[in-house]
């Protein structure tokens, strides 16, 4: 099961779904391209657990972070 | 005029007995919305504690900050427990040159905060620097 956990008001939201459903992988994907496309940065962990930003959806990540767009406080 | 005693008493009952029950659940209320914020604060650190490294977890434990090394410049910044001006670029001997604040648009938990200024040093530090808003530290050991 795969997971793309949001950032928000909540503390996070967390999406789960199967990426060997076709259906499923395209919803995840859309979500993908609807978060990114609202300056959302997408980010996940390498093996070594080091961050990593990801700019395209990537159906075999497990774990898929978004974080709202940065600006200076 | 007597006879409309009871009649008064029991009209002021009723008020003070609403505006007890309104009182009460005010704060019902409020102890909800008290425990939701606290959930949703140990949320955001549940997430921060899982992408902190075993070393970043180890020093979050127990001083409540970490370090991080910004992926471009090799620089090491603590970030400190907290939602802004909690970001210090330290030097080699540990002392604070600089503060740094960027935090996320939207309202986030310090949790939360945390774990974005942690991977936005490690993944993208020019990028973080350009938005941030720069300020003099205001002691030199941390």
């Amino acid at each position: 099961m795969a997971t793309q956990i949001v950032m928000d008001h909540n503390g996070d939201t967390r999406h789960n779904f199967d990426a060997n459903d076709a259906k499923a992988l395209l919803k995840a994907e859309e979500r993908f391209k609807m978060l990114t496309g609202l300056g959302f940065t997408a980010a996940v962990r390498t093996a070594s657990g080091a961050p990593t930003v990801r700019h395209t959806f990537d159906p075999s990540a497990e774990e898929t972070l978004f974080f709202p767009r940065l600006v200076g406080g | 005029m007597f006879e409309s005693l009871p009649h008064m008493a029991n009209l002021q009952l009723r008020w003070l007995l609403t505006s007890a029950s309104r009182g009460a659940q005010a704060i019902w209320d409020w102890y909800r919305e008290l425990g939701r914020e606290n959930d949703t604060e140990a949320r955001g650190l549940r997430l921060l504690r899982e992408w902190l490294s075993p070393a970043q977890l180890a020093q979050y434990d127990a001083h409540r900050y970490f370090d991080v090394i910004g992926c471009h410049s090799g620089k090491r910044y603590r970030i400190r427990h907290g939602t802004a001006t909690n970001i210090h670029e330290l030097d080699d001997a540990g002392d604070p040159t600089a503060g740094w604040c960027f935090v996320p648009r939207d309202y986030l938990v310090a949790g939360d905060v945390m774990l974005a200024q942690k991977i936005a040093l490690e993944t993208n530090e020019r990028g973080a620097l350009t938005v941030a808003r720069n300020f003099a530290p205001r002691w030199s050991a941390l």
